[in-house]
């Protein structure tokens, strides 16, 4: 059994979010398969109209079946992860009643689009997926997940050269509108770049036990232009540019 | 000045956080059996007078026992009773669930540990009683809640004009408010309604099995 040091109020909650096809459930199978032996760990899948994520993760045999659940969200995934956490809560508290005591709780959202985050009442931590594939431009299109997530990953990097992604850039890109918040570029055949994703959630995890940790709201809107030429932000104290009318 | 009809409002709005969002009143099943989006309004007032009536019934009864500081498990097990399906039992209190972390919230006080399990009629009445919604606003709450549930579950399943499933609901108002004061002045637990609707309860254990679902039940 694996050993805590200090014992936590309760597991850490990580969201994983992320338009659909970036490899959230690959990813969190990733991070059962290199954490399961030294975390207690449940899964929490909210598909939008199957349970293929809690199959799927089910199938890579890489945690007991019964530690995977999915959660249906009446085709609504931004609301479960964010103005209606109440699904994805419950099935959480019957995690931890269930295999208590737990390490950690990830919670995967079905694939939405780039403004959906998780609600801090659902979430301790939550990261943001993107894919090569999709396009190295998607960074720059930014929203909260990819601003203000506790980390970004930019998956599927070994696809680069196929997809005409030039990877570093897109990685540098990435931090840069992130303002120096961590940015992982990850590859399921890169042991190094898997190595640094579970050294951050560790991290994470030290800090969530310490008491020291604060859930981030990546916020619903990202600083967005009008027609009229105003940028402006949603979220207090981040306005970039005086408010103009409309704002 | 009372803020009933305003509580109402609040309580009925698909914004509340109670986990509404998760669930269509049956519909999903009823589609798949071979109900059709032109047999809603139908469906609409079978539930009216057989689940949803039993529902209403029960937060009216549970709302004046716990306002004489009754015993609720009583009314939960007459719920229960009149709730055959197993798959609507456990939905049922998922949902209970759901509203007693808006009751905690919202209006908070002392709760029965046993709430956790108790189903949303139930705990609905609770919230009534500590928030001072009137029997006959509660019992409106429930029958309109169960037809936009319906309607807007029938807008994600099937193609068609949000406007005509809005009439819809609108059509069934004199039904849902008729249904409202008959049950307002009920009491104890023996007097809850108790028409039941086979196929519904049927469908809905079918739901349960089913992997490809967009509602829980």
């Amino acid at each position: 059994m694996p050993e805590t040091t200090k014992t936590p109020a309760r597991a850490m909650r990580l969201g994983v979010a992320g338009p659909v096809g970036t490899g959230k459930s690959s990813l969190i199978a990733l991070l059962c398969r290199a954490l399961s032996d030294r975390l207690r760990m449940a899964v929490i899948t909210n598909d939008i109209y199957t349970d293929e994520d809690a199959r799927f993760l089910k199938s890579a045999g890489v945690l007991d079946p019964e530690r995977i659940r999915p959660v249906e969200t009446g085709a609504c995934p931004h609301t479960a992860i964010r103005d209606d956490v109440t699904a994805n809560l419950l099935a959480v508290e019957d995690m931890e009643a269930d295999f208590d005591p737990l390490d950690l709780v990830v919670i995967e959202s079905g694939g939405d689009n780039l403004t959906a985050t998780f609600s801090p009442a659902l979430v301790d931590a939550q990261l943001f997926v993107l894919d090569v594939a999709g396009g190295g431009d998607v960074v720059r299109k930014g929203g909260p997940g990819i601003a203000r997530a506790d980390l970004l990953i930019v998956n599927k990097t070994d696809l680069g050269p196929y997809v005409s992604v030039d990877v570093e850039r897109m990685v540098r890109e990435g931090s840069a509108a992130r303002e120096g918040r961590p940015v992982i570029g990850l590859s399921r055949t890169d042991a190094a770049s898997i190595d640094e994703l579970v050294a951050w959630v560790l991290g994470m995890l030290d800090t969530h036990r310490s008491g020291d940790h604060t859930p981030i709201d990546p916020g619903p809107m990202a600083p967005h232009t009008h027609a009229d030429g105003t940028t402006h932000s949603h979220t207090p104290g981040r306005a970039s540019a005086a408010a103009g009318p409309g704002a | 000045m009372s803020t009933s009809s305003l509580l109402l409002a609040l309580l009925g709005d698909a914004r509340l956080p109670s986990g509404g969002h998760t669930q269509s009143a049956g519909l999903e099943p009823a589609l798949r059996a071979g109900t059709t989006p032109a047999e809603v309004p139908a469906y609409l007032r079978a539930r009216l007078r057989t689940v949803t009536r039993v529902e209403a019934g029960t937060a009216v009864v549970a709302r004046a026992v716990a306002a004489e500081g009754g015993d609720l498990d009583a009314v939960e097990a007459a719920w229960a009773a009149r709730t055959p399906s197993p798959a609507l039992r456990a939905n049922g209190r998922r949902l209970g669930r759901g509203y007693l972390r808006v009751l905690q919230t919202l209006w908070p006080g002392p709760t029965d540990d046993r709430a956790r399990h108790w189903a949303r009629p139930v705990v609905l009445g609770l919230l009534a009683h500590r928030a001072d919604l009137c029997p006959v606003d509660l019992a409106r709450l429930v029958g309109y809640d169960d037809a936009q549930t319906v309607t807007a579950a029938l807008l994600k399943l099937e193609p068609g004009d949000p406007l005509q499933a809005t009439a819809w609901v609108r059509d069934l108002l004199p039904d849902i408010d008729r249904m409202a004061r008959q049950l307002a002045p009920l009491r104890t637990p023996d007097e809850i309604p108790s028409g039941g609707a086979p196929l519904i309860e049927r469908w809905a254990q079918t739901h349960d099995t089913t992997t490809e679902r967009l509602f829980s039940a």
